[in-house]
């Protein structure tokens, strides 16, 4: 296949420039029928990919909201909700040092992440200081394993303010299988959440 | 010693005309024409030989049994014609190979009739007869040598070590009473040399070690097993005949149209997710031609692709390892018949269907990290695709990406960041739908494919997502071609017209 030199282009691409790259599907018979483009797979309503294959849970701190996303393997990854004060305060810095222990040293080995550090619920995963000089503690939202912490965060905290959903994870955590029920209770699911911001508003119409 | 002087001797101990030539250490064909060598090593043998020597003639010795009683019968014309016939009444015929072996599990009195012979001729001959050096040539060496080309010849196929295995098993009436005495022999001559040590159990391999005239007097033998051996009445019986038919390898390439079609049956909790898989596929329509037990059918291919992915263009490589295979062998006209068969399935397609030698397997199993992977990836951007990002997606140059463990696995495999290199990288975005791409990428094998393309929030980078700076995800997914030239293309339909 030939690559695409500018000086070669097509007169047309001037009025097109996306000319030159137009897919053209190769015909091929497999089966005795013809192979169907891939471009047939498209679909409107795909999910994204936190919708495919993640549930949203919250959970509550200090009037803070953190958001995590449950994979169907159990898999969890722990984030900022949407609604986290630190938005709009502005992040200044992501820190994995908690004082006592540096989460960014947490090291998991083999098929069941052996070494990992066991966090509850309410443990400090990450400290998180915000432009209005606050500082919150990201609690691990749930009991388990930790596998992984987002490095990136530390380098370029900015980042969370900008990247798509799931991207700001702060950990990702691995429940044991015999807990998973009980931590899916005791989270908010997404229509709890949804519930909670609508009267938070609310009051704060009422109380203006 | 002379030559004549030893088979004198051999011949007053009642051993038979085939095994005095493998005291005479006769070599391969030297046994064909035993008359011949005889005379050839300058031996007077009576010219009706082996069978039936009138005892009157010869009054002084011993009288001569039929059972050469050293062989115990193993050479004698009536074994082999007995073997031949329990050959011929076992499943046999229902194996096509060429090529057979005969893997014969012989009575331990064989080797203790050995060893009392040696030792007898030790006795003659004196310092004449090594001491770690048999002066036969070992039963196990016979067996290949005289039995062997008899049998292949009588039943018309060839010598092939890896052919259909004959196994024989062969029993004599004074094994359980002779292995009792070596049992107790075994005590005096190589007592534990700690009450706690446990005695080593009797085999045929610690005969082979120990037993010999180096390690053991004959004296202490003696008193549990005669020397020279005793003649004996019954000759060696066959207890068992069984076939293992050889390895056969089936290779060819499958591709797969469904994206609803597991690699391999796919069982979670006991229960079935998916109701067919290419694996099941392949094994029933080619099976059955080289088996009777398809469940011992081994399938391997060069790598896999996940359920919701086709595998398009020349396909990936795969082998049927066949155990115990009644038949060898594979005309063109079945195997197009074989790939017709999958190929009505409409999920599966295979071709280049073809026997292969088992050394080929090396190519399926080795060098999988560095074979180059092509795939093409349906994708979608938030917005209409630019020119700028389809100017970025068009890479011809290798560069490496670091990817952790996708979490879809990570619950089940160990974290870690592997370098994958992509070797190239074009996008074509859709005429009717511009926020649509197709990405066509050449990577190293166990490149996970989706990630790269979405980033997994950063867990894989550089990402498509990346380098375009913006979020971008896969919808569908096509392996288009593996690196792999193996096995070679025979176009199975051609030949057949």
């Amino acid at each position: 296949m030939a690559t695409i030199d500018a000086q070669t282009l097509p007169t047309t691409a001037q009025e097109d420039p996306l000319e030159p790259y137009y897919f053209q599907h190769e015909e091929q018979k497999i089966c005795g029928e013809f192979v169907k483009p891939i471009t047939d797979n498209y679909d409107e309503n795909y999910p994204s990919v936190v919708d495919r294959f993640f549930t949203r849970y919250y959970y509550l701190k200090g009037g803070a909201a953190y958001q995590v996303l449950y994979h169907s393997n159990r898999i969890c990854l722990v984030c900022l909700a949407p609604s986290h004060p630190a938005y709009s305060e502005g992040i200044e810095s992501v820190s994995y040092d908690v004082g006592n222990v540096d989460r960014s040293q947490n090291v998991v080995k083999g098929k069941a992440k052996k070494g990992g550090m066991i966090l509850q619920a309410e443990t400090t995963l990450a400290l998180l200081k915000t432009n209005a000089g606050n500082t919150y503690k990201i609690p691990s939202c749930i009991r388990g394993k930790l596998v992984e912490v987002n490095t990136a965060l530390v380098a370029d905290p900015k980042m969370l303010e900008r990247v798509a959903e799931g991207a700001g994870y702060f950990g990702i955590l691995l429940p044991k299988i015999d807990n998973c029920d009980g931590i899916k209770a005791s989270l908010l699911t997404q229509e709890q959440y949804d519930e909670l911001l609508k009267n938070a508003k609310s009051e704060v119409k009422t109380e203006t | 010693m002379k030559n004549q002087e030893l088979i004198d001797y051999l011949e007053s101990c009642g051993v038979c005309r085939v095994c005095q030539l493998r005291y005479l250490k006769a070599r391969g064909t030297e046994y064909r024409d035993m008359q011949k060598t005889f005379q050839r090593l300058d031996v007077k043998v009576p010219a009706d030989g082996i069978k039936d020597e009138p005892a009157d003639e010869q009054p002084t010795k011993k009288p001569r049994l039929d059972i050469c009683s050293t062989c115990l019968g193993l050479f004698s014309e009536d074994f082999q014609q007995q073997l031949i016939d329990g050959i011929l009444h076992s499943d046999f015929a229902k194996y096509d190979s060429a090529g057979i072996v005969l893997a014969f599990s012989l009575p331990m009195a064989l080797q203790l009739r050995q060893l009392s012979m040696w030792f007898a001729l030790q006795r003659k001959f004196g310092a004449a007869v090594d001491n770690n050096f048999a002066p036969d040539v070992p039963i196990k060496e016979a067996v290949k040598l005289i039995l062997h080309p008899i049998v292949c010849t009588q039943l018309n196929k060839e010598y092939d070590a890896n052919g259909l295995m004959i196994n024989i098993e062969l029993r004599h009436s004074t094994e359980q009473a002779d292995v009792a005495k070596l049992v107790e022999l075994n005590k005096a001559a190589f007592p534990a040399k700690a009450a706690h040590q446990k005695r080593i159990e009797i085999s045929r391999g610690l005969l082979e070690k120990q037993y010999q005239p180096a390690r053991l007097k004959a004296e202490l033998f003696e008193k549990f097993l005669p020397i020279p051996p005793a003649p004996v009445t019954d000759p060696l019986e066959l207890q068992s005949i069984d076939l293992l038919g050889p390895l056969v390898c089936v290779a060819g390439r499958y591709r797969k149209l469904s994206r609803e079609l597991s690699h391999t049956p796919w069982v979670l909790d006991g229960k079935r997710i998916m109701e067919d898989s290419i694996e099941e596929i392949i094994i029933r329509n080619v099976g059955g031609h080289f088996s009777e037990t398809p469940e011992k059918i081994t399938f391997m291919s060069s790598g896999r692709e996940d359920v919701d992915v086709r595998c398009l263009g020349k396909g990936r490589p795969f082998v049927l390892e066949i155990q115990n295979a009644r038949c060898g062998s594979l005309t063109q006209a079945q195997a197009l018949a074989m790939e017709q068969a999958v190929d009505a399935t409409g999920t599966v397609s295979i071709h280049n269907l073809q026997v292969v030698p088992r050394e080929e397997l090396t190519h399926i199993k080795t060098g999988e990290e560095q074979k180059r992977k092509y795939y093409r990836a349906l994708c979608v951007l938030e917005q209409p695709a630019t020119l700028d990002i389809l100017q970025k997606l068009q890479i011809s140059e290798s560069f490496d990406i670091q990817q952790k463990t996708p979490i879809r696995v990570l619950h089940r495999r160990p974290l870690h960041t592997r370098p994958r290199t992509i070797f190239e990288v074009k996008a074509r975005v859709q005429r009717e739908n511009p926020r649509l791409l197709v990405i066509d990428v050449v990577s190293q094998a166990g490149t996970y494919i989706k990630e790269l393309v979405h980033g997994e929030f950063g867990r894989t980078a550089p990402s498509i997502a990346s380098i375009i700076g913006q979020p971008i995800d896969i919808l569908a997914l096509d392996v288009v071609g593996i690196d792999l030239d193996w096995p070679a293309d025979v176009n199975n339909a051609a030949a057949v017209e």
